[in-house]
């Protein structure tokens, strides 16, 4: 019963897979709505206890499928109100444990466009993020990895900062951190890798991410290599061949790409698709994370 | 101008949202939180509550004095030094009290903090470490990479896999251990506390503060320092590894009855030598109760294995991968020429076998095709509903095991009952032996009969929580449940039917959880009910009720 904790992948994937979303240089124009659905799916066999690397034939793959709404809109050309709500699903390949299913979390964001600076030949933008995001349905933070999440309400600062060559070539950087809710269990004590607690609230500890890409926008095409980093600040290791538990240590170090591409026959429609691996970890899987995606943008304000 | 405003409103909000989780903290609220003990009744008799005494390997109190008046040297002399511990205008007791009020003069914040934590009752504040120390030992040794499993050595308790593995069964014989140990050492003491009667010295001593609540108990032996003293002894022998959390908080306890000017440095360093020499009748006990032969050899198990086979069976296997070995088969199976089983406290041999459950169906019938039917309905219409009930009492590796989760419970009545600790000992050890004896019959009935687990005969069927690695007939959880919630009937008999709902909840959340069949928890509780009277039985004339 060796799981690892998955959720902040999942946490993550609107993060490696949704243009304009909270971590890049992008924005939509006053009056314009993007929206659409972005299919994900991950899988990881190994995982870190602690430091150890390991398999765990009790769980064999864990797969994580997530089907995910997204929308955006432009308030105005520097602030954009971004909308996610993802239904998953979770299996083991091995083993006896039930899967889960259902929505998980809404995610809503404010982002700004504080800062604009024009060069000859370039631009560097800075976005300040404020995120919310809470469950969406009664799903269990206590059955980790099989679990769709940590089911707490989350509150994310960011700041991204994001520089492109008019040629098309960019650079992008941002940072979070995410303050998490307390969870509650099902039951009324449990070990936390630590310490014992008579109760069945769980003190959840906060958490950062930086997030790092590289790449080129022009035309029709976006193409990325992009960089994440996410530390858990607090929280303890998995004991060894111990159960996971929503509050432990989760950090990772992940790499992706992503291709965004806008096909010229059909006006104002985008695809997307990414690629991701995780290449270092703590009490989480190494897994693999594929995505695609279309949306769809309506305007309702002409351009100016 | 306008995106002016606008930018003013986005900065507000950012600021007001920003300010949210400072102002949220997230401390957690905490169940069984206890105040200071003020008994209602200090019990003054309980010398002459009975000990459970079924052979030469049990003790009882006079089993504890004979020790301690013929120790060397002596723990106790009372025809020789009753005067001159009653003597409390001697230079040496005086020292003591002088010594107190230094202490208490100079008391730290962090020093009061641990006499408010001890003023809630030792009984109540071991047994919560206790259920600690299982949650934290309770896991499996992980795999080798030739597939095997390696055995958890208490020669070498640091290493991997820790020692113990505190599984149910092994946490049932711990929890009752440290119970039995507690209670038999509280009784002990206050028959030398009422026979020395020397009073505390806050009372001797009007300079003396009482930083706990008043009583009129006597503190020669301090009880807290018998406490300390028998429970860090037993705990060091379950837990070994522990060592250092348990003798700090050993060590706390005796200072929290020194600096609350409820006991002298000698009140507790007598107590301490009882408390050690009673915890020494009880590790004689508990190497001799047969539990170092529970594991067994691949041949044993195989030979389980062949008897189901002969018996037209198809035998339980492990779901685990690789295969584990069994849970403790021979914990409990009284089966002559395989296993004698553990030594039970109230059971005997004759009476787990006339009451271990008839067999189930056959795993090839009708009957048991239907009931896996069943288990395959729960594990296909798994509610949110269910699960919570599964999650609630899944109490599996990692947790304090069912025997705990029903000690958790116990613990809110007990205290809410204001008992003197050594009834709030005898309340603990009464449930605490019912579910010990609840885990021999259950694994002499799980190893009697072999059976195999829902997902074993349908692997098609997912479970809601992990399938533990023993047989299913019959389930342990039914059975604990069935004997702690007689015994906490038996004290607490205006909530009996509070306790058996939350028994039979106990008991469906299995069959929820598709790891049990239908058989299993109705027989498993009846089965639990039935040990659980043989504590009450004997509960109902140990003369702790006289009055």
């Amino acid at each position: 019963m060796k799981k690892i904790y998955f959720f902040f992948l999942v946490g993550l994937i609107p993060v490696l897979t949704s243009a304009q979303t909270t971590t890049d240089g992008l924005m939509m124009s006053k009056g314009s709505f993007c929206t659409g659905f972005m299919y994900s799916h991950d899988q990881w066999k190994n995982y870190w206890e602690g430091d150890l690397k390991r398999d765990n034939g009790n769980l064999g793959k864990i797969t994580t499928q997530s089907l995910m709404w997204f929308g955006n809109y432009g308030i105005t050309n520097k602030i954009n109100v971004i909308v996610m709500l993802p239904y998953m699903k979770m299996d083991a390949s091995q083993g006896t444990l039930h899967g889960m299913q259902g929505l998980q979390d809404l995610s809503m964001g404010v982002k700004y466009n504080f800062f604009k600076k024009e060069f000859a030949k370039s631009t560097f933008k800075a976005f300040g993020v404020l995120n919310f995001s809470t469950p969406m349905s009664n799903y269990t933070p206590d059955y980790f990895p099989l679990s769709l999440g940590t089911h707490t309400t989350n509150i994310a600062y960011r700041l991204t900062a994001n520089y492109k060559l008019k040629s098309g070539w960019f650079i992008n950087a941002s940072g979070a951190y995410t303050w998490r809710s307390n969870t509650k269990l099902d039951r009324i004590a449990y070990d936390d890798g630590n310490d014992f607690y008579l109760s069945d609230e769980v003190k959840m500890p906060n958490v950062f991410d930086v997030f790092v890409s590289v790449g080129y926008l022009k035309g029709p095409l976006q193409a990325e290599l992009e960089f994440i980093q996410q530390n858990t600040l607090g929280g303890y290791d998995l004991y060894r061949q111990g159960m996971p538990f929503v509050s432990n240590k989760m950090n990772f170090s992940k790499v992706a790409a992503l291709v965004m591409y806008y096909p010229p026959q059909v006006k104002n429609l985008a695809l997307r698709a990414s690629v991701g691996y995780t290449v270092n970890g703590r009490n989480m899987g190494q897994s693999t994370t594929l995505m695609g995606g279309v949306l769809y943008t309506f305007k309702f304000i002409k351009n100016q | 101008m306008k995106s002016f405003r606008f930018l003013g409103i986005i900065l507000l909000s950012f600021t007001l949202i920003l300010m949210l989780p400072v102002s949220c903290n997230k401390d957690i609220e905490l169940f069984e939180q206890l105040t200071p003990l003020e008994p209602t009744n200090l019990d003054a008799d309980a010398e002459t509550w009975l000990s459970v005494n079924n052979d030469a390997t049990d003790v009882t109190l006079a089993k504890i004095t004979t020790a301690a008046e013929t120790s060397t040297p002596k723990v106790f002399d009372p025809a020789n030094d009753a005067a001159s511990v009653g003597n409390i205008n001697s230079d040496a007791y005086k020292a003591e009290l002088a010594s107190i009020k230094d202490l208490q003069s100079k008391l730290t914040n962090d020093q009061k903090k641990i006499i408010e934590y001890w003023s809630g009752g030792g009984v109540l504040r071991w047994n919560q470490i206790i259920r600690g120390l299982v949650a934290r030992y309770n896991l499996p040794p992980a795999p080798k990479a030739d597939g095997t499993y390696p055995i958890p050595d208490a020669e070498n308790p640091f290493a991997d896999p820790n020692f113990p593995f505190a599984n149910p069964p092994y946490a049932s014989r711990a929890y009752s251990y440290v119970s039995a140990a507690q209670y038999e050492a509280l009784k002990a003491a206050w028959h030398y506390m009422y026979l020395y009667d020397r009073e505390s010295p806050y009372k001797n001593d009007s300079g003396v503060q009482s930083l706990m609540p008043k009583t009129d108990l006597p503190s020669y032996p301090s009880h807290d320092a018998v406490l300390s003293g028998v429970t860090a002894e037993m705990l060091k022998l379950l837990f070994p590894a522990a060592v250092e959390e348990i003798t700090l908080k050993a060590a706390e306890q005796r200072n929290a009855a020194l600096w609350s000017g409820r006991a002298s440095s000698s009140d507790i360093a007598k107590g301490l030598a009882l408390g050690k020499s009673v915890a020494a009748l009880f590790t004689n006990r508990a190497r001799n109760d047969r539990m170092g032969n529970a594991i067994g050899t691949k041949a044993q198990w195989q030979a389980l294995a062949d008897t189901a086979i002969a018996h037209g069976e198809k035998p339980w296997i492990s779901l685990e991968t690789p295969n584990r070995p069994p849970m403790l088969p021979f914990f409990g199976l009284r089966k002559t020429g395989v296993s004698t089983g553990v030594k039970a406290w109230i059971l005997k041999d004759a009476d787990i076998i006339a009451n271990r459950p008839v067999a189930p169906p056959l795993t090839s019938s009708g009957e048991m095709k239907s009931e896996t039917d069943e288990v395959k309905y729960y594990a296909t219409h798994l509610t949110r509903e269910r699960l919570a009930i599964v999650h609630k009492w899944a109490d599996g590796a990692g947790t304090y095991t069912p025997p705990g989760h029903w000690n958790d419970i116990a613990a809110e009545y007990i205290r809410d009952a204001n008992y003197s600790e050594v009834r709030a000992a005898r309340a603990f050890a009464l449930l605490n032996i019912a579910l010990h004896d609840a885990a021999i019959a259950c694994w002499d009935t799980k190893y009697f009969y072999f059976n195999p687990r829902p997902c074993q005969l349908d692997q098609s069927i997912k479970t809601g929580t992990g399938v533990p690695n023993f047989p299913a007939f019959t389930s342990g959880h039914s059975t604990f449940s069935g004997s702690a919630a007689t015994v906490l009937s038996f004290l607490f008999p205006g909530d009996t039917e509070y306790f058996m709902a939350q028994a039979k909840e106990a008991s469906d959340s299995r069959l929820f959880g598709a790891i049990h069949y239908r058989a299993d928890i109705e027989m498993g509780l009846a089965h639990g009910k039935v040990v659980g009277g043989f504590t009450v039985n004997f509960a109902l004339t140990d003369g702790a009720d006289d009055n």
